[in-house]
């Protein structure tokens, strides 16, 4: 039976070649498609009615020759068609390669920047900036780093030649102090920007690096409220699955005081070789705490009264750890091999 | 710091394995940055922080442990074998301003031979990082990483005058320290002298004459607490960090002088085989550490922090601290131990509850603050869609350091007076940038080099320079072009960049912010004399455009003989001149547009010809446009030929065929009479 119907088919298929090598009108390549396809009388509609007709062991066997067959005729008629309209047109290969046109990126330093921005701008952060050569005081003094304090060797400063009493910024927490200062609270405000320290670059350091800094000032605020902040924009930025943890730290404007890690976000946790936590299931990503009272009297703001909690963070450390950049330098580099990959 | 785990577990008695202790010690704050194995014993590397001295010893260690698990107790060294009771009399002890010198005591042990440590306190110090020298030396190194106090000991015989004295330098005076160095000394220094001479620089290192040799007999051991700020400032000026001087300048416990001095005679006395007395002990302790009492309401706790934090669960976290508190009714009277000369205030003391009931009982909370104002900057805005627009049009942004060269700044300015750091990390990075040009030329070129054939950059960032003692930032916005505008393929032309492209994106750039930008010709030393132009927005300056300098491409190493054409605008000025947008009704009424083509000297550049037009224009002329530019066979070889379409309306009326003629024939007739224009 199926041998039957095969040769049956292969017939069909060269009478259907015959006739579409005559074809000479659009009339009869339609006479052509009605004979082949029609739905009641086609000849593929006259096969698929012999099917019933076959022993159900063979059925699958038939039906795939009528259904190749079937393909074969609506494809040779679709080209014949498309010859027949392109001939009288002039040429054209909508398949042709796209031109490859210029696109230009964001630096991945202020794109993270920008994320980091847009997300505390939804929790109702204003945005401030301040200057990168920054008086002492807002720095460090008023900040609570007592002029001899070993707190200063952490953050090894630039000083500027003929102005003693100014320094390009090594955070950018003064402009806590310069928000402070002109604002009454309640505030909340974010400050991003670039800071600067007196270190070699190397994979992890470089002297120039760029922070988010992040502060609220209001009564009856506590530490609760800086760990739900934190983890509403961790969650917001590395994924909703992410989890805080909070271990002691030491900042002289802040206490109490807290370094902040995530949990991994790509393992969890649960991979002993993962490339970004190196199996540590966590990341360290931030740094943050209670306002000092006397950061707040240096402000002007009474301690009694109000209280307050600030954060700040690295966004090379966002890079690296988040998109897996492996050196702090090739964000320095400005290759476009590299800058065209984020942005 | 590095701690044994086997020392440590001397003074805490916990069983923890390794990685639990670590954990614990995490929590609490006190990292391990590095666990070393040293002969068969753990040693960990902890990470601590500057204003925890107490931190800086086995002793500091123990008593976080024991505050942390309450199950277990601190138990210090026995030094009451030791006695300090010896006559004060045939030698003496002078503080001159006790403001240097909270508290020194001495004593003097006599008849030693100077012999090697018992193996065991070999081991202890090698794994600690030191190198055990003599039993007297490695006494006074295991009493500073049991307890903290750093003691230095003097061979009696070289002092003379039978006195030691804790006083100010005077100019003119040296020392040859323990390490060879000889220094020159001022009043900065804080000294210890005998009767004639400097001995050794208080709290930071040991002069080499007095110090224990292989025949020293005698001793004079010194405990001793300097004042932080005297010790920090000594040892910077003369660039020394010694053990001794991280933990003075971070503030030690003056409480903890004598119980060191006891244990050094202890250690001794086993080196010595035998029970030491001492020959004669001073304690020069004129005002007692002064110790704050801090008054901690009982729910604040609680209310700083947001945990559950009962007030018999405070109270008793503190106590196992070795803070003392006195309950009056709402809050406690709490004086800090003699070693914790970091707390200060309540806020301290919660960070201690804290921390020891553990970070991981803090809640996640939303705070419901609000700014009253929600003040958007503008500026931010506007930068976004400067940005957005580059990058929309090919450019990628680049970011750079803010430091350059000196010879990078004259590049861009020759005249200003660059801002100059005072410790830069070298010559290249000595001074604050001011202008992102040379930069940008640098990235240039480092891509170009790479082979890629468009190099389309821009950065925003801040430029700096001073006038006086007054110190200027201001943010700019550069841009570069150099190579390809577009890749050659099977429909478009590899097509090179050149001044009329990057103008347009710049007037794109400008429109973007519904700015016209007006381009003067000018000179700045960073661009081309040939095509260098002043940017303006009403008439006001706010950066330069143009091809960049032949000196300036050389700087930056700029291989490849194509051109770079770059832009730099003073962000803040773009931004001021962006105009608020408002509505402004349409003309309804038809305009009329004539065409005009005519030849015009080379030498006479368009700018002239718009001046001329906007002089001359009529009231009724509303917009012109240029649409051809040409040059050939039938253009002489000195003229180009220029067509340019006039577009005329009036405001209130329909203006008639005759109208638009007449104003246009004169306007034109004037225009070419002004500029010898010939009409074709």
């Amino acid at each position: 039976m199926t041998d039957e119907l095969k040769k049956e088919i292969e017939g069909a298929r060269r009478s259907f070649l015959h006739d579409l090598e005559h074809v000479q009108s659009p009339e009869q390549l339609a006479a052509l498609r009605e004979r082949f396809l029609s739905r009641r009388k086609g000849q593929v509609s006259l096969f698929l009615a012999r099917l019933r007709e076959c022993p159900p062991a063979e059925k699958p066997v038939a039906g795939q020759e009528i259904n190749r067959f079937k393909e074969f005729v609506e494809e040779a008629l679709a080209g014949a068609e498309a010859a027949r309209i392109s001939a009288s047109a002039p040429w054209s290969d909508p398949s042709l390669p796209a031109s490859e046109l210029p696109v230009g990126r964001l630096h991945l330093i202020a794109d993270i920047q920008r994320r980091i921005e847009d997300i505390f701008q939804q929790l109702g952060y204003e945005i401030a900036t301040g200057p990168e050569v920054e008086r002492d005081e807002y720095n460090f003094t008023l900040l609570n780093f007592p002029e001899h304090h070993p707190a200063r060797d952490e953050q090894d400063t630039f000083f500027l030649e003929g102005h003693d009493d100014l320094l390009l910024r090594t955070h950018t927490s003064p402009m806590q102090v310069r928000y402070m200062l002109a604002h009454p609270p309640p505030l909340k405000i974010v400050s991003p920007g670039k800071a600067f320290r007196k270190d070699d670059p190397d994979a992890t350091h470089s002297p120039c690096f760029h922070q988010v800094e992040g502060l609220l000032v209001d009564r009856g605020i506590h530490f609760s409220h800086l760990k739900g902040t934190l983890e509403a924009f961790c969650r917001s930025f590395y994924g909703p699955d992410v989890v805080l943890r909070f271990r002691p730290g030491y900042f002289p404007f802040t206490e109490p005081s807290a370094e902040v890690d995530i949990s991994c976000f790509l393992c969890a946790g649960k991979n002993s070789d993962c490339r970004v936590c190196k199996g540590t299931g966590w990341l360290e990503i931030l740094g943050s705490g209670m306002v000092h009272p006397q950061v707040l009297r240096n402000c002007r703001i009474d301690p009694e009264e109000y209280s307050g909690f600030a954060f700040g963070m690295g966004i090379e450390r966002v890079a690296m750890v988040k998109y897996g950049v492996p050196d702090l330098r090739l964000l320095y580099d400005n290759d476009l091999r590299l800058l065209g990959q984020f942005g | 710091m590095k701690i044994n785990v086997e020392y440590l577990k001397r003074f805490v008695a916990c069983d923890l394995e390794d990685k639990a202790l670590k954990e614990l010690l995490a929590g609490i704050g006190l990292e391990t940055a590095e666990t070393l194995a040293s002969d068969g014993e753990t040693v960990l590397d902890i990470e601590t922080t500057p204003n925890r001295p107490d931190w800086l010893s086995h002793y500091g260690i123990a008593r976080e442990i024991a505050a942390k698990d309450h199950r277990l107790r601190f138990t210090p060294m026995d030094v009451s074998g030791a006695s300090l009771d010896a006559p004060s009399t045939g030698f003496a002890i002078h503080v001159e301003d006790a403001a240097d010198c909270r508290r020194y005591s001495g004593c003097i042990v006599r008849g030693l031979t100077v012999r090697e440590s018992p193996p065991d306190v070999q081991k202890l110090l090698v794994s600690l990082g030191f190198r055990p020298i003599n039993d007297i030396v490695d006494a006074s190194n295991l009493v500073m990483m049991t307890c903290g106090q750093p003691l230095h000991i003097f061979d009696l015989d070289r002092l003379q005058g039978g006195e030691v004295r804790v006083r100010r330098a005077r100019r003119g005076e040296s020392l040859r320290l323990l390490d060879e160095r000889d220094v020159a000394l001022d009043e900065r220094h804080l000294l210890i002298a005998d009767a004639r001479r400097p001995l050794a620089l208080a709290g930071i290192m040991g002069g080499l004459d007095s110090g224990i040799g292989p025949g020293t007999r005698h001793i004079f051991i010194e405990s001793a607490c300097f004042d932080p700020v005297v010790i920090r400032l000594g040892a910077h000026a003369l660039g020394l960090k010694t053990d001794a001087s991280y933990r003075f300048e971070r503030g030690m416990d003056a409480e903890a002088t004598l119980p060191a001095l006891k244990m050094a005679l202890l250690f001794l006395a086993r080196s010595q085989g035998r029970r030491l007395a001492p020959a004669f002990f001073q304690d020069a302790y004129p005002r007692p550490q002064e110790r704050p009492v801090i008054h901690l309401d009982k729910d604040f706790p609680a209310r700083l922090t947001g945990m559950e934090l009962p007030a018999a669960a405070s109270a008793a976290i503190l106590g196992r601290l070795g803070f003392a508190l006195r309950d009056e009714g709402g809050h406690w009277a709490v004086t800090p131990p003699s070693h914790r000369v970091d707390a200060q205030c309540r806020e301290d003391l919660v960070e201690e509850i804290a921390r020891i009931h553990g970070y991981e009982h803090l809640p996640g909370e939303m705070p419901l603050a609000a700014n009253p104002v929600l003040r958007v900057d503008g500026g931010r805005v506007a930068v976004q869609r400067l940005q957005c627009q580059l990058a929309d049009a090919g450019f990628n942004e680049v970011i750079n350091y803010v430091f350059q060269s000196p010879e990078e700044n004259l590049m861009a300015d020759p005249q200003g007076e660059p801002l100059t750091l005072k410790n830069p990390l070298g010559r290249d990075f000595s001074v604050m940038k001011n202008s992102l040009l040379p930069g940008l030329l640098k990235n240039t070129a480092a891509n170009a080099n790479q082979g890629i054939e468009r190099v389309a950059l821009f950065e925003i960032g801040n430029v700096f320079g001073q006038e006086g003692k007054r110190v200027l930032e201001s943010r700019r916005l550069a841009i570069s072009a150099c190579g390809l505008q577009q890749k050659k393929d099977w429909r478009l032309a590899a097509q090179a960049f050149d001044f009329a492209w990057f103008k347009s994106q710049l007037a794109l750039l400008g429109r973007r912010l519904r700015l016209e930008l007006a381009f003067r010709q000018g000179r700045h030393p960073a661009f081309s004399p040939s095509c260098c132009f002043a940017v303006e927005v009403d008439r006001r300056g706010c950066g330069w455009a143009g091809e960049v300098a032949a000196e300036l491409r050389r700087f930056a190493k700029l291989d490849a003989d194509a051109p770079v054409f770059a832009a730099e605008f003073d962000l803040a000025a773009l931004i001021a001149a962006a105009p608020e947008s408002r509505f402004l009704p349409w003309n309804r009424f038809p305009a009329a547009r004539r065409d005009f083509t005519f030849l015009v000297a080379k030498s006479v550049r368009f700018e002239a010809l718009r001046a001329a037009i906007e002089r001359l224009r009529p009231e009724a002329l509303e917009s012109y446009e240029l649409t051809d530019v040409f040059q050939g066979q039938a253009v002489p070889a000195d003229k180009v030929s220029l067509s340019m379409g006039f577009t005329y309306r009036a405001q209130e009326r329909t203006l008639t065929g005759d109208e638009v003629n007449a104003a246009h024939r004169g306007f034109i007739e004037r225009l070419a009479a002004e500029l010898g224009l010939i009409q074709r």
